[in-house]
């Protein structure tokens, strides 16, 4: 099964060629048999490297370990979800899993376009394409999945423990999903600037597309918090490591353009910048990807290192030499002499969000790039780490936050001050007042205090614009709250779902002031019996336990909680020792009460004096960001179904000057 | 009002003062300087088990607070002593302040220059198209009127 894994992707490589060239000169002559078979040549580099995969899984889940990546990443113990994960575990398989996904989601695009955007297709086609042949050449000429070794060792040196772990097997998916998904838009955004097709058509093909591939973005970063914050053991969940920066680069600049993509559907303008954040996104994912796989940037992330580094350097700039080139070319066209109807719009809104979105993104870059500026400039290696990422975007976010209360009380077009005022009212004076009930009650923290005061307000404006659609629906259809709010939604799912994803991100936002600006803290070294406060708690190290499995040995602290002198849970944080590769890991113990966490970790143990010490964590909010990412995650799932036709509705509302429900 | 402002700001500003004349906490200095294992994290964060850069620079850490020694002098020491890497933050002097500062005159520039395009895609529309004055406000023009909006809107 194995011989079969290189011939295929061998094979690919040479149906990628086959279709780029077909494509082009298909598309340059206008010639339909050419086209036809560059895209029946793209579904057939999808067969191929389906066919790769399942020759690399089938020689993980039978233990070939004559084949070099199933003796590095895997072991006979592995239990079969991780042996599975394995696959993304390592550089060339996770090169190979990118590329499966990619060439899916291009044969599901050449499927759904069999019949219409015949003109851009082959330009789609051959981006696409020269993407997948990049990625094949790096899987057969720099580093092949399938090199046998010499000599069969009896047992593989198993996967990295720390990616043993659940959230682990579904991190990297998620995120390789968004990092591809935000291929598709930029095929047909080069697609259109090389047609000239540049109006909104190659927008429309492509929304749920970049919909998806956000929705993917969001959850892979997600996922990636949630595996550190239970894996990595100190606490937090974001420690601005350079490879967490690169998966959330391309959600700022993907989230910026889901945004001002609105203005060019509606008015036709930001033709320009919307194909710049297009390119940008996309430029930005192989960059995560040449960052995370590269090392060039020492990481916690950078399990694997080899010299991918210059490969991926010189495909990220010759794609940027060819899509700015193609930018460049088609800038007269693109440019629009729409009006802007007024400085009180939410086209004006969008754009000052998208100034900052961009901004987050250029200060995560910068900071991510300076230690290698700083090297190559003074030949000094310094680092840029939690404070400088925090000090600089903590104001830039609370901005972002402050905006998103803002957007939905200025309308489309046009506003007056005096609407504008009147529904800025009632969910600005109750962040003011929340903010100044904080500041009375002693909360010190100013930062804090002005994200909670933010959080109000964006939810006052969410829960009002609900609100006054569910009670025009109420007065003009006579519809109970329940149907009201239901219809509301469904008749304009792109609208209400993404009010949905805003109260997702608030969520986010609580969790992350609660964790960054209240964290209780405190490391002691007890012995059996000994206790101590953590917070509210007070905690008992009563005894250890040690058990084993035949890939793993655990060793756990009983840990007593105690709650105004009465037990109420007994938490068990484990040091684990896995016998392939022999490392210690951590495995921590939580207590979730109200989205707060009561997190321990066992630090060390001394079996002579049976001694433990134990980290105790209170993380205050921090439930609210799974939570938040749920809300996120169905705002999104209601955005990206497709709309029904609406019935005509009374939906305008004379005293608001805007619609407000539809 | 401004009097009770005044009052507050003045409390807050003798507080910070204060607490700047105060010498480091333990955790402040464990947040500004890097654990030098690989793992990328700040001294305060890693948790390797018998880690040895952390642990050792724990105790120097506690050596110097123990001297008295202001959060500048230490950790200008602990720079000088392992190198400028170490620092979890650039310093804000010298080729550094690129990194605090570019990103946000870029963004001022940026700002700029929205605010500037803004301007001139006002100006296209300042000569206002003349009012339409409907004759007969009926049931079905308010219909149309309202699913052109609807259309518009979503």
């Amino acid at each position: 099964m194995i011989e079969v894994g290189p011939i295929a992707l061998a094979a690919a490589w040479v149906f990628a060629i086959y279709a780029i060239v077909m494509s082009l000169v298909g598309g340059w002559q206008r010639q339909r048999d050419f086209i036809a078979s560059a895209e029946n040549a793209a579904l057939g580099v999808w067969g191929l490297t389906l066919v790769a995969v399942v020759a690399l899984l089938h020689a993980l889940v039978t233990h070939d370990f004559n084949v070099e990546y199933v003796a590095h990443y895997s072991s006979s113990t592995l239990p079969l979800q991780y042996i599975v994960a394995a696959l993304w575990g390592g550089q060339a398989g996770s090169l190979l899993f990118w590329l499966c996904i990619l060439t899916s989601m291009s044969a599901v695009v050449h499927l759904q376009n069999r019949d219409k955007n015949r003109d851009m297709m082959p330009y789609v086609t051959a981006t696409l394409m020269v993407v997948a042949l990049f990625f094949l050449s790096m899987l057969l000429f720099v580093t092949p999945p399938f090199q046998r070794l010499a000599i069969t060792p009896f047992e593989g040196k198993d996967l990295n423990p720390l990616l043993q772990n659940y959230w682990m097997t579904i991190h990297p998916p998620s995120l390789y999903l968004g990092y591809v998904g935000c291929a598709i838009p930029f095929a047909f955004a080069m697609a259109a600037l090389v047609t000239g097709r540049l109006d909104d058509v190659w927008i429309r093909t492509t929304r749920r597309w970049s919909l998806l591939a956000w929705f993917f973005l969001s959850l892979g970063n997600l996922f990636g918090a949630k595996w550190a914050y239970l894996v990595l053991g100190w606490g937090g969940y974001w420690a601005w490591d350079p490879v967490e920066n690169a998966a959330f680069l391309p959600w700022l600049t993907m989230t910026a353009y889901l945004h001002s993509v609105m203005i060019q559907e509606k008015k036709n303008m930001l033709r320009v910048w919307n194909m710049v954040l297009v390119i940008l996104s996309f430029l930005l994912t192989i960059f995560g990807t040449f960052l995370t796989r590269s090392g060039v940037i020492s990481s916690v992330h950078s399990f694997t290192q080899s010299g991918l580094g210059p490969f991926f350097i010189y495909f990220l700039v010759f794609m940027m030499v060819i899509s700015v080139g193609l930018l460049l070319w088609r800038l007269p066209m693109l440019r629009s002499e729409q009006p802007l109807e007024s400085m009180l719009s939410r086209e004006a809104a969008f754009l000052i969000n998208n100034l900052v979105l961009v901004g987050i993104a250029f200060a995560v870059f910068w900071g991510t790039i300076f230690p290698v500026i700083s090297e190559a400039v003074r030949g000094i290696k310094i680092t840029v780490g939690p404070p400088f990422f925090n000090r600089v975007n903590a104001p830039l976010g609370l901005i972002l936050l402050f905006l998103m209360g803002v957007g939905p009380l200025i309308a489309w077009r046009r506003s007056s001050w005096n609407n504008f005022r009147r529904n800025f009212l009632i969910p600005g004076s109750l962040g003011l007042i929340g903010g100044i009930v904080m500041l009375f009650a002693g909360m010190g923290n100013y930062y804090a205090v002005l994200s909670f005061s933010f959080c109000i307000f964006v939810m006052m404006t969410i829960i009002t614009e609900f609100w006054r659609g569910v009670r025009a629906r109420q007065s003009m259809l006579s519809e109970n709250v329940g149907v009201a709010l239901l219809n509301l939604i469904s008749k304009n799912r792109r609208r209400y779902g993404g009010y949905i994803i805003h109260v997702g991100i608030v969520m986010i936002f609580l969790a992350i002031t609660g964790t960054s600006a209240f964290k209780v803290e405190k490391q002691v070294t007890v012995k059996p019996g000994e206790s101590f406060e953590a917070g509210r708690y007070t905690l008992r190290y009563d005894s250890t336990e040690a058990w084993e499995d035949p890939h793993v040995a655990h060793l756990a602290a009983n840990i007593a909680v105690l709650d105004g002198g009465k037990q109420i849970d007994v938490l068990k944080p484990e040091k684990r020792f896995y016998k392939k590769p022999e490392q210690p890991t951590t495995e921590v113990a939580i207590r979730s009460t109200f989205g707060t966490d009561l997190y321990l970790v066992l630090g060390a143990y001394d079996d002579a004096t049976k001694m433990a010490t134990i980290q105790a964590y209170i993380n205050p909010l921090i439930g609210f960001l799974g939570w938040g990412g749920i809300v996120l995650a169905l705002g999104t799932l209601v955005t990206i179904l497709p709309t029904r036709a609406p019935a005509p509705a009374p939906a305008y509302s004379p005293e608001r000057g805007t619609r407000t429900a539809e | 009002m401004f009097a009770r402002l005044f009052v507050i700001s003045a409390v807050v500003t003798a507080l910070a003062g204060a607490v700047m004349a105060a010498p480091p906490s333990f955790q402040e200095v464990e947040e500004s300087l890097t654990c030098q294992c690989g793992c990328g994290l700040t001294v305060h964060s890693c948790n390797h088990l018998q880690c040895p850069s952390a642990i050792p620079l724990r105790e120097e850490i506690r050596e110097h607070i123990n001297g008295g020694e202001s959060k500048d002098d230490l950790l200008a020491a602990f720079a000088n002593k392992y190198g400028e890497k170490i620092l979890s933050a650039p310093t804000a002097e010298g080729f550094n302040l690129l990194a605090w500062t570019t990103p946000f005159v870029l963004l001022g520039i940026g700002g700029m220059f929205l605010a500037w395009t803004l301007r001139r895609w006002r100006a296209r529309s300042s000569i206002e198209p003349p009012p339409v004055v409907t004759t007969a406000d009926t049931s079905e023009h308010r219909a149309q009127l309202e699913r052109e909006l609807r259309d518009f809107d979503s």
